[in-house]
């Protein structure tokens, strides 16, 4: 047992910035005591030191007893830049399966190759990048012997020059690859087998990521609810949907970092994430301020910079959210007819979704509420929380589920920032009204319900209500109703009720958007200036 | 109050490197001109590139094919020996051996020299780089694209903040780097490169100029005439950003002497005697927000702030180095996270 007999500390590492927190026993259960978080090259040391002195100049009975601080345990969680995979096969077409399957891992894939001889010298400068870990040779079953012997003739040969490089043999075809070692070769069936492979092989690389999604499911066993973890941070995004039995699905995604590498050279992408600014800043001004949120991405975080800020968390959840959808249409296969005019799968909404990541960490808490409704639409209703310290990427290190599921229980109440729910609940047709009426304590507030926008009800922190939609029309709740009623619970955000279209269409000309988006985050940004 | 410890809570400036390691990249075909342990000087060649390489099959005929990685030289027997030995129409590497009794090769009849931009000894060479542990010291940047090159400090500006324009370059300047201040735009980069001057050393770059830049160098390579090196260091980040104080300082020292840029890792190489003076801890530097590049002494940490748009942030209370001319001296709360310390 690592927690529980002394304080210890968890520690989030990022590449962008490092979260610590304090958790001690007190009063015969674990309680987070305090947390901090600074940009990473501040170091751990510094962070921890801070920490326990504040939480021992706020109470010293907690620590006494205890000895030094830097004696305490720690469990901690690493994430870094997504490990790099070069993708080789006989043709590009037979390499998609292992594409979609090593993106959807959370891969970033440098690079597709093939023996064909006029790409020769692609193949040959792809297989030198230096920052490359790992090698997949794909030779699914019927592959033509030739293609194979001329693909084996382009990659074997650096790849035995560099014997830090990881390499996998996917499918069921003979391959050879004369002057590696075959010690040094791992082997696949199939793409989601080699994923798995290549997991293991390099699980340092994806421990962190892995944490944060075991303990998306321990809290989902502990609160026998089904939750949803989404994390965003400078190198990746994770989404997990989790039950009581475990998880149900997930997805890790290099492209849903909060401003992916590429976009320091990909003028789409920096555009694409500036369609959620509000800023009236030129073009040129927003996208290199955006490139230095890529390269120094704790600085400027206050004022217009948390704006820009949350523009790129909404741009990194709508990544997210597009390949959740790609994925989620492939699993219905043939129950496609389900989809919606949009094509979108009709998942309903989880009981609980739960925010992680630097990405949050800036913004005012109800902002990151609508940000999570405006990208992760789902019909329904649902609890929001932040993961406000970064615990549960390091709670999620610990080896013992029991330990984790006991922890996770003790310190509920500490690590989950309540932001508020939501009733995502489209359908109501232009010029029609209908009425949300919120019960709590015996007190009702009733207010008329309005097509395409989002609404604000005032529900603090710990207070649990009913809410009751009356429409004319039918809603869109996960099934078609006019009458409908809700246990809601509140939050920094309150209740927000959001009868825009799924998915949320914004105007094209930028002067609407902003104003779009501006009204609809402006109640909940409220009092925000000093 | 401030002690030594609690200034480790503000994010230090990237250190100097001394003597670091300077990797360049061997591509397919290259053929490196220097080997482990030699010594070597800035601008001495140290691989031979090819240029426009195409890719070339050949059949054995029966002779033991080279293995991959060989290299050849122009006319050179790759195998066999006398008139049906087998060679290649150019110089290039073997890339492997194919079905059928075939070796595939990167070839061209034309290359040109990559030159060292940093004095030291050659520490390696691999199968994907070649690494010089250089004598100098080596500041970080935030980025350098183009080709390691080396050259003469020269000042075009003269001061951190100041920026640097098109008409400010001229043939003087051939062969040197140049330190460009602030900011400096593609119009005047295109001109530094067509007056011989081997690299830019700028605070910032506005992005889309970057890019620019980035394709007009590809084109560049795909040309007949092959041109000198040339490399752009940005020291802090996109849009118009000072040079550090403190690099300033240290690019002072170097100036009128030869200095490196090195692509990977991102470095200026400067000599060993003009590494940044050791700073007084408290020292800082603001490197965000409306106060951006200026200088002074951090006084305390004053805890969390509430800042605008309702963000919470660690501050401290600093006191800005007066600016000219002088006036009465500002003391301000900053985010820990817009800082940057010295020492």
């Amino acid at each position: 047992m690592i927690l529980g007999a002394s304080p210890c500390f968890t520690l989030d590492i990022g590449s962008a910035s490092i979260s610590a927190a304090l958790v001690a026993p007190v009063g015969g259960r674990l309680r987070l005591l305090g947390s901090e978080a600074a940009p990473a090259a501040v170091g751990v040391e510094p962070l921890l030191r801070g920490l326990a002195e504040r939480v021992g100049a706020a109470d010293p009975s907690l620590l006494a007893g205890h000895g030094a601080w830097q004696e305490w345990p720690r469990v901690e969680s690493r994430t870094g830049p997504a490990p790099r995979v070069a993708l080789a096969g006989a043709s590009e077409h037979a390499l998609e399966p292992l594409v979609d399957a090593f993106t959807r891992d959370g891969w970033r894939v440098s690079a597709t190759v093939t023996g064909e001889r006029s790409r020769a010298l692609e193949t040959a400068l792809v297989m030198r990048d230096p920052e490359l870990d790992l090698l997949v040779v794909g030779a699914p079953e019927g592959t033509a012997r030739e293609a194979l012997a001329e693909l084996v003739a382009a990659v074997a040969p650096v790849a035995a020059r560099r014997p830090e490089l990881a390499v996998i043999v996917s499918g069921a075809a003979q391959v050879l690859l004369p002057g590696v070692d075959p010690d040094r070769i791992l082997h696949g069936h199939g793409p989601a087998d080699t994923v798995a492979v290549a997991g293991d092989a390099l699980s340092s690389r994806r421990a962190g990521r892995e944490a944060f999604v075991r303990s998306i499911a321990s809290l989902a066993a502990v609160l026998d609810l089904r939750v949803e973890g989404v994390d965003v941070g400078l190198e990746a995004g994770t989404r997990v949907m989790a039950g009581p039995d475990g998880i149900l699905r997930r997805l890790a995604l290099a492209d849903g970092a909060l401003v992916p590498p590429a976009a320091l050279e990909d003028q789409r992408l920096l555009d694409a994430i500036a369609r959620w600014s509000t800023l009236a800043e030129d073009a040129y001004v927003i996208r290199d301020r955006l490139r230095n949120l890529r390269v120094a991405p704790w600085r400027d975080a206050a004022g217009d910079g948390a704006r820009l800020r949350l523009a790129a968390a909404r741009a990194a959840l709508e990544r997210l959210e597009e390949a959740w959808q790609d994925e989620g249409r492939e699993r219905v296969g043939a129950l496609q007819r389900l989809s919606d005019r949009h094509g979108h799968v009709p998942e309903v909404a989880p009981d609980l979704l739960v925010a992680s990541g630097g990405a949050f960490a800036v913004p005012p808490g109800p902002v990151v509420a609508l940000a999570l409704v405006d990208t992760l639409r789902r019909p329904g209703a649902m609890a929001l929380a932040l993961d406000h310290a970064r615990v549960l990427g390091p709670l999620g290190m610990l080896p013992d589920e029991d330990e984790r599921r006991r922890v996770i229980a003790d310190l509920l109440d500490d690590i989950l920032l309540p932001l508020g729910s939501a009733i995502v609940a489209p359908g109501l047709r232009s010029a029609r009204r209908g009425s949300v009426t919120v019960t709590a304590g015996g007190a009702t507030t009733s207010l008329p319900l309005a097509p395409a926008t989002v609404q604000v009800v005032d529900l603090p922190p710990g207070l649990s209500a009913t809410a009751e939609i009356d429409s004319p029309d039918d809603l869109y709740v996960g099934a078609r109703a006019r009458r409908v009623a809700f246990d809601v619970t509140g939050g920094l955000g309150g209740l927000l009720v959001d009868t825009r279209d799924i998915p949320l269409r914004l105007p094209d000309r930028a002067e609407r958007r902003r104003a779009y988006i501006d009204a609809w985050q402006r109640p909940l940004w409220t009092n925000a200036e000093p | 109050m401030t002690t030594p410890a609690s200034l480790d809570r503000i994010p230090p400036r990237p250190a100097a490197l001394p003597q670091p390691d300077v990797r360049v990249a061997i591509l397919p075909g290259d053929r490196p001109t220097v080997a482990a342990e030699d010594r070597v000087e800035p601008g001495q060649p140290i691989l031979e590139r090819l240029r426009h390489p195409q890719v070339a099959e050949h059949g054995v005929q029966g002779h033991a094919a080279p293995g991959p990685g060989a290299t050849f030289a122009d006319g050179a027997a790759v195998a066999g020996s006398g008139r049906h030995a087998l060679r290649f129409e150019g110089a290039g590497e073997i890339l492997g051996a194919l079905p059928g009794g075939r070796v595939r090769a990167v070839v061209s009849r034309h290359h040109s020299l990559v030159e060292s931009p940093v004095a030291g000894t050659v520490s390696a060479v691999g199968a994907c780089a070649l690494s010089i542990r250089a004598d100098g010291v080596g500041i970080p940047a935030m980025f350098v694209i183009g080709e390691p090159s080396a050259g003469p400090l020269v000042f075009a500006v003269e001061s951190p903040a100041a920026e640097l324009h098109a008409q400010g370059i001229d043939v003087r300047h051939a062969g040197a780097i140049l330190v460009a201040g602030s900011r400096t735009d593609v119009e005047s980069l295109t001109r530094a490169r067509a007056m011989g001057v081997r690299g830019v050393i700028a605070g910032g770059m506005v992005g889309t100029d970057m890019v620019a830049l980035r394709a007009s160098l590809e084109r560049q390579e795909a040309s007949v005439h092959a041109s000198p090196p040339f490399a752009l260091a940005v020291l802090d980040g996109y849009g118009k950003r000072p040079v550090p104080r403190d690099v300033w300082e240290a690019l002072s020292q170097a100036a009128g002497r030869t200095v490196g840029l090195a692509v990977t890792p991102p470095l200026v190489l400067l000599p060993p005697d003009a590494a940044p003076a050791d700073a007084d801890r408290s020292r800082i530097r603001v490197a965000a927000g409306p106060l951006l590049g200026r200088t002074g002494r951090v006084l305390d940490l004053v805890g969390l702030r509430r800042m605008s748009a309702g963000v919470y942030q660690e501050c401290a209370r600093v006191a800005l180095d007066p600016v000219a001319p002088p006036g009465a001296q500002e003391i301000v709360d900053v985010p820990l996270a817009d800082l940057e310390r010295h020492g």
